[in-house]
């Protein structure tokens, strides 16, 4: 039995080597479609990736916990108590591998006003720690004027770029800002400009001003509570188990559901996440009518092969091979050529991802300034990202086409007539 | 498995009120035409009968390559009409060889594969199908030429490659369309030397379909088909052919 499923397989083999040029036009464009669906989903990951760091590091972290109304309300009566903050770090610290936990840090952020002496503009105000967001904060790193906060820092505060302008700061010129206390009292904080910063978000940069975390805790009369913890790892694919593990410990210690939400970021930024999934999903949408094409052209040669060989299949027939042989010769021989060219296509298209692209593309070349998208941000240099889920959704569609392509010139295999084949010369 | 059907000495192809028609109505083709033949263990049979009188779709038809409109095909005793798709492969891999008239050899095998091919699905050990294959091989001035592919074979090393893949796994019956009909004559009589000699040592039944008078002076049976029934069928001395053979249709 072993040794007629051998046979089958040798002939088909023997059979692509025979046509030898039709069997490399055929892998030819496998290996293209492929290859190119590997690259640019590559691009398309690596830019993702950029997306979520920076989106992350904007404050949010890989892993957020609030309360759990606060998302919906913004209301400072939504807040982390101080005693619960305690317990939450204590969680985290426990429950992240170590090595993987790059920040932890809390904050406030409630909206509210901002004021000059000329005019005024709604703002989300973030009282952030400085040391502990030292090194991870994306702000930092975008402060095109003065600097950033630091440690030690009391009345200093950093503002959007847009902000600035509206509001015609200048570096040290004074700021009050307006928000609900805890006491749901209207209270005001003034502070100096020390710093300005520019993302390329525009809602971020119109709206967004940071000042010292003790400062804005004593202002809004918040004692030790705080609205969010945020937690930086060092590499997203931890994101869900951290997010798992804590909110298990939490859940232990009874804090986790009614006072505490721990979330990750795909949660706690579902306009983020869910605008990288139509991406994604467009350019699979896209590359699959591509490979469709392809298909085409594989069900072509293949069915060229069968038909030109009617005689043989009819030969086939007459020896004792019976229809299910003859279907599965031709199953192997389309379903080998387009696994194997499918795998040199993935190949290609790593080589190209991690060889000749390895250092990143340009792209600023298409899109001239920064590139935003869902209140995240990215560099015009992508670093090309192979994701495993890629590499598997992309042999899936490589064994799909193969088995889907040479089923119909399998099944016209099966259905040759040896009577009738003999007829015929081919 | 044990085939009621089946019987020890049950000759080796027995059609009952064979029918083949092709189209319907005023344009049907009646191919085979109520055909009733006995064709015993061991005989070495001719087919003749002018251009579409049935052969061809009768040894098919005995083959099981195609289905009778009406009547029966016995095989060694068992139904082919009877059988599924994949018995009746099975019975044409262990009990029947077919020899056509070209073009019979797979060409991406070499002649030692070709002839092996029955054997290797069989399942036959390689040593065991090595050996068989070189023996033929020798026996049918074959010899030397195991390792090339079709394409470098004249038409009659061909043929008798294809003889030899008939043969190899001792079927009852082999079934050859016109075999000798792209054959140089001393081709065919090296052919039909061998076939007579397979004929004789190991009494493998062969039927074949012919036009060639040096065929029917060899066969020791002559069956001559006229529109699609039997018109004569006949014993005779090997060597010898009989005047009606070659009668224009109508004569005899
Ligand atoms: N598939 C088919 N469809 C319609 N008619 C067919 C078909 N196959 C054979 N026939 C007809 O059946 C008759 C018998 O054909 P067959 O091929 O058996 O003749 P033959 O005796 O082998 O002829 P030849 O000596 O030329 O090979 C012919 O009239 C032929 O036209
Ligand atoms: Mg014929």
């Amino acid at each position: 039995m072993m040794e007629r499923w051998l046979l089958i397989g040798r002939i088909a083999l023997r059979n692509l080597r025979r046509q030898l040029r039709r069997s490399l036009l055929t892998a030819s464009a496998m290996v293209l479609g492929v290859g190119l669906l590997m690259f640019v989903r590559a691009l398309e990951g690596g830019a993702h990736l950029m997306y979520v760091d920076t989106a992350t590091r904007m404050g949010t972290g890989h892993v957020s916990m609030e309360h759990p109304d606060y998302m919906g309300s913004q209301d400072l009566a939504d807040r982390i108590a101080a005693r619960d903050l305690a317990l939450l770090l204590e969680a985290v610290a426990t429950s992240v591998p170590p090595g993987e936990l790059v920040a932890l840090f809390p904050q406030v952020n409630v909206g509210g006003l901002a004021q000059s002496a000329t005019s005024s503009v709604p703002v989300r105000i973030s009282g952030v720690d400085p040391a502990l967001e030292s090194g991870v904060s994306f702000f930092a790193q975008q402060v095109v004027e003065g600097r950033y906060l630091e440690p030690g820092d009391r009345l200093e505060a950093v503002v959007g770029i847009g902000v600035a302008e509206r509001l015609r700061l200048e570096l040290g010129s004074r700021l009050v800002l307006m928000a609900a206390g805890a006491q749901g009292d209207l209270e005001s904080q003034l502070v100096l400009v020390t710093g300005i910063f520019r993302t390329g978000i525009p809602e971020v940069d119109r709206g967004v001003v940071h000042l010292p975390l003790p400062t804005a805790r004593e202002w809004l009369e918040l004692g030790g509570d705080v609205t969010s913890v945020s937690v930086i790892l060092a590499s997203d694919q931890r994101t869900g188990s951290v997010a798992e593990a804590v909110r298990g410990r939490l859940t232990e210690e009874g804090v986790a559901g009614d006072r505490l939400a721990v979330r990750p970021w795909w949660e706690a930024m579902p306009d983020l996440y869910a605008g990288l999934r139509a991406d994604a999903v467009q350019t699979y949408i896209m590359l699959l009518v591509l490979l469709a094409i392809v298909a085409l052209a594989v069900v072509n040669s293949i069915l060229m092969a069968v038909l030109n060989r009617t005689r043989e299949f009819g030969v086939l027939r007459a020896l004792g091979l019976n229809r299910r042989a003859v279907g599965a010769m031709v199953l192997v021989e389309g379903v080998f050529l387009t696994l194997a060219s499918g795998l040199v296509g993935m190949l290609l298209g790593l080589a190209l991802s991690m060889g000749v692209f390895g250092d990143g593309v340009d792209i600023s070349f298409i899109f001239g300034g920064e590139l935003a998208f869902a209140g995240s941000v990215m560099e015009p240099v992508i670093q090309p990202a192979v994701l495993a889920g890629d590499v598997v959704a992309i042999l899936t569609i490589v064994i799909a086409i193969g088995i889907l392509a040479t089923l119909y010139p399998a099944w016209h295999a099966t259905r040759i007539e040896p009577a009738e084949a003999m007829k015929t010369d081919e | 498995m044990s085939d009621e059907t089946q019987r020890p000495h049950a000759p080796a192809v027995e059609t009952r009120a064979l029918w083949k028609t092709f189209g319907q109505g005023e344009t049907a083709v009646h191919a085979v035409h109520d055909v009733s033949l006995t064709i015993g263990q061991g005989e070495f049979v001719a087919l003749c009968g002018p251009s579409g009188s049935g052969k061809t779709t009768l040894v098919n038809l005995i083959g099981g390559l195609t289905d009778p409109t009406r009547g029966e095909v016995r095989v060694d005793g068992r139904d082919v009409g009877a059988m599924s798709e994949p018995e009746r492969a099975q019975l044409r891999l262990e009990r029947i060889g077919f020899v056509f008239q070209a073009y019979n050899l797979l060409p991406v095998l070499t002649a030692m594969e070709n002839a092996e091919f029955p054997l290797m699905l069989r399942g036959v050990p390689k040593d065991e199908r090595r050996k068989a294959v070189s023996a033929l091989f020798r026996e049918i001035g074959l010899e030397g030429l195991e390792d090339r592919r079709p394409g470098a074979l004249s038409g009659g090393q061909q043929q008798r490659v294809a003889v030899a893949r008939a043969v190899l796994g001792a079927p009852a019956l082999v079934l050859a369309d016109e075999p000798t009909a792209n054959l140089d004559t001393q081709a065919s009589d090296a052919l039909l030397g061998i076939m007579e000699l397979l004929n004789q040592e190991r009494r493998v039944t062969f039927i074949f379909c012919t036009h060639d008078p040096r065929v029917m002076r060899r066969a020791r049976r002559i069956i001559r088909l006229v529109d699609g029934h039997v018109e004569r069928d006949a014993e005779k001395e090997s060597g010898s052919l009989p005047d009606w053979v070659l009668e224009p249709v109508g004569a005899g």
